[in-house]
């Protein structure tokens, strides 16, 4: 049996080290304050205990460094890891026998009094009489002494990867605004890191989730927790794309009241693919992808900012494409390609003002072709576009595109509108 | 002494961005335009790739398909499936229209941000992302310091750039190795290189100001003659072929 005993540097981040462990064997426990790992059936395919823990140890860059202590059984190695933590010699003579008492989790509360006896090590105790030691201090010393000494198996509750990240995080300080959380959000990113890498999954859509501290604010009752959903096109496991677009997101949410915890839960994972790379060089462009840049876009100029036009069957020339958010839709080919038609589209149709009867824009327009006549849209409620279309030359905006709505029964004059420019 | 034969050895026009008064200067990389006259006045015969473009025009509209298209369907034929995007363009692009100019529909992507700012942000970004094949900024507020900026990332990426800025902008000092100044006639558009690697150019060059089938629809319309017949189409040519 080899044990090591993992004391992460921040406590929060002891069940994302568990799951990285959980890479080198599925023995990881958690024990008082430490992480226990039972590596002896796993040691020669890690190619020995030294690289095993150096690997351990030094390859996981994502979180906080860990202090390390090593055993022949779990309390010697985490007493080891004890007696680093406090500053002593690492090295005692004669490991289980020399350690002191005091590293001894059953031992705690009865220290004192067998100091006072001359019992300062593990080996001391152990030479007491066992009939005596356990009336005075209980059989679970002993368990604990004969566990210690490897003359009893050491059972735990082993440490398995949940089926979905969950983790709630205690805010430092009370957040006022969102932006604040920001920080919270990538240490519990880093730990969705670790998990995403060891489920070998890759997210697609995550939730944050946020404690308001008060109950009520200005007399209005306010809601226990307040959510943002943060979503992703690509299912991915590169924290870098998660992490601006959770700060974009952040910076255009608002807190109804100030926050006390951050909690962090994957919705949607799918099976992760790993990453395809490529000798090629025109695969290897530096720079981010597409839906990565219109996500971020999105996120923070607003999803209707940032829009693909999306063709439509229509003869109207402004329902023969529609602008819709790139992040929902996919572009589609015009299905009516024509050159005579003009680069650049009001968004709606402008009414022209009469000079008499010549339109005006920029100045009385001068009709140069005749193009074509529509005659569609009868389905649609406010009456069928019945319309005839020039191209006209504007003393201001060179060349134009309008059309004359045919006058109706009732009407005697004919309406112009302006719906393009030639650039 | 050995400097001294150090110097005689590299004559000082073999020497990157160095060129002779009276020529041009080289670019790197550079794409054609499509307007064959402009192409002649440009170093290196082309739009530099990599680099800011400016085109200053007295409105943000006009004549910047005709002049930008060409070298668009061009970069766009190459990139599979990349995106050209617009930045605070001033009116919809329409996709029937470009699509048969060679500039698919489907490729574009308009991003609109009223703040200045947040224009130049979205510029910056479109210009680190890989698979982007050019970017084109309206930015009427633009500051030399910040286009100097988008410059860098078009060079460090190797991105077409195209800024357009209005005719005020021409007194200011700018990083765009390309500087353009667009005016309309009749039927043409007089493009006024401001700045260019190499001499300046006496005169305006003179490019169509309206794509081929308007001009020649326009042309019969004009003289009566018969129109040349250009490629096939249903409704449109029937006015054409009528004249």
């Amino acid at each position: 049996m080899f044990w090591i005993a993992l004391l992460p540097t921040r406590e929060d981040e002891r069940t994302a080290w568990g799951w990285w462990a959980l890479q080198f064997t599925p023995r990881v426990a958690r024990v008082d304050e430490a992480l226990l790992l039972e590596v002896s059936g796993s040691e020669r395919l890690w190619g020995g205990r030294k690289p095993l823990l150096r690997r351990l140890i030094q390859s996981n860059q994502a979180l906080a460094p860990v202090e390390w202590g090593l055993g022949a059984t779990s309390l010697v190695a985490l007493a080891c890891l004890r007696q680093k933590m406090r500053g002593r010699a690492l090295q005692v003579p004669q490991p289980p026998q020399d350690l002191p008492l005091d590293t001894l989790t059953a031992a705690a509360d009865h220290v004192d009094t067998l100091e006072r006896t001359g019992c300062r090590t593990w080996g001391d105790l152990r030479a007491l009489p066992r009939g005596g030691v356990a009336r005075r201090f209980g059989a679970a010393l002993l368990d604990a002494l004969d566990a210690g000494f490897g003359h009893r198996p050491e059972r735990y509750d082993w440490l398995t990867l949940p089926q979905s990240f969950d983790l709630n995080f205690e805010l430092p300080a009370l957040a006022t605004a969102a932006p604040e959380l920001m920080w919270s959000a990538q240490r519990l990113l880093t730990q969705l890191q670790v998990w995403l890498a060891a489920r070998n999954r890759g997210v697609l859509a995550l939730e944050f989730e946020w404690t308001l501290d008060l109950r009520r604010l200005n007399g209005v009752k306010l809601p226990q927790h307040e959510q943002l959903v943060v979503r992703t096109a690509q299912a991915t496991q590169d924290i870098a794309h998660l992490r601006r677009l959770v700060s974009e997101h952040l910076n255009r949410a608002t807190l109804s009241a100030p926050a006390n915890h951050l909690r962090l839960r994957s919705l949607e994972t799918v099976p992760w693919g790993g990453i395809s790379t490529s000798l090629l060089p025109e695969d290897n462009i530096q720079g981010e992808k597409l839906h990565q840049l219109v996500e971020r876009l999105s996120a923070r100029l607003g999803e209707g900012n940032v829009t693909v036009p999306v063709a439509r069957e229509d003869h109207r020339p402004e329902c023969k494409q529609q602008w819709l958010p790139a992040r929902q839709a996919q572009a589609g080919a015009a299905p009516d390609a024509q050159s005579l038609y003009p680069t650049w589209l009001l968004p709606q149709p402008l009414r022209l003002e009469m000079q008499g009867d010549t339109p005006c824009y920029g100045g009385p327009l001068h009709r140069l072709a005749r193009l074509y006549r529509v005659e569609a849209a009868w389905w649609e409620e406010s009456g069928p576009a019945l319309r005839d279309y020039f191209i006209a030359r504007s003393p201001q905006a060179g060349l134009v595109w309008i059309y004359q709505e045919r006058p109706g029964p009732g009407e005697v004059k004919a309406r112009w509108f302006l719906q393009g420019l030639y650039a | 002494m050995s400097s001294r034969a150090f110097l005689r050895l590299v004559s000082p026009t073999a020497l990157p961005h160095v060129w002779q008064v009276g020529a041009q200067g080289s670019e790197d990389e550079t794409l054609a335009t499509g307007h064959a006259p402009l192409d002649a006045c440009l170093p290196g015969g082309g739009w530099p790739v990599g680099s800011l473009v400016e085109v200053l025009q007295a409105r943000p509209e006009p004549h910047v398909w005709q002049l930008l298209l060409p070298a668009l369907a061009l970069v766009v034929k190459n990139a599979k499936a990349a995106p050209v995007v617009l930045v605070g363009a001033p009116l919809q692009p329409f996709g029937p229209s470009l699509a048969a100019q060679g500039l698919p529909a489907e490729r574009l992507l308009c991003v609109q941000a009223a703040k200045p700012a947040a224009r130049l942000w979205a510029t910056e970004q479109a210009l680190r992302c890989a698979e982007v094949a050019a970017v084109m900024a309206w930015l009427p507020q633009a500051r030399s310091a910040e286009l100097r900026r988008l410059h860098l990332a078009a060079q460090q990426q190797g991105r077409l750039l195209f800024v357009m800025r209005d005719l005020g902008a021409a007194a200011e000092s700018s990083p765009a190795r390309l500087r353009l100044r667009v005016e309309s006639t009749q039927d043409a558009m007089q493009v006024h290189i401001l700045k260019r690697r190499g001499p300046p150019l006496d005169g305006p060059v003179l490019l169509p100001a309206h794509a081929p089938r308007v001009a020649a629809l326009l042309a019969s319309r004009k003289g009566g003659s018969k129109p040349p017949l250009l490629e096939k189409s249903h409704v449109l040519d029937r006015t054409a072929a009528h004249a």
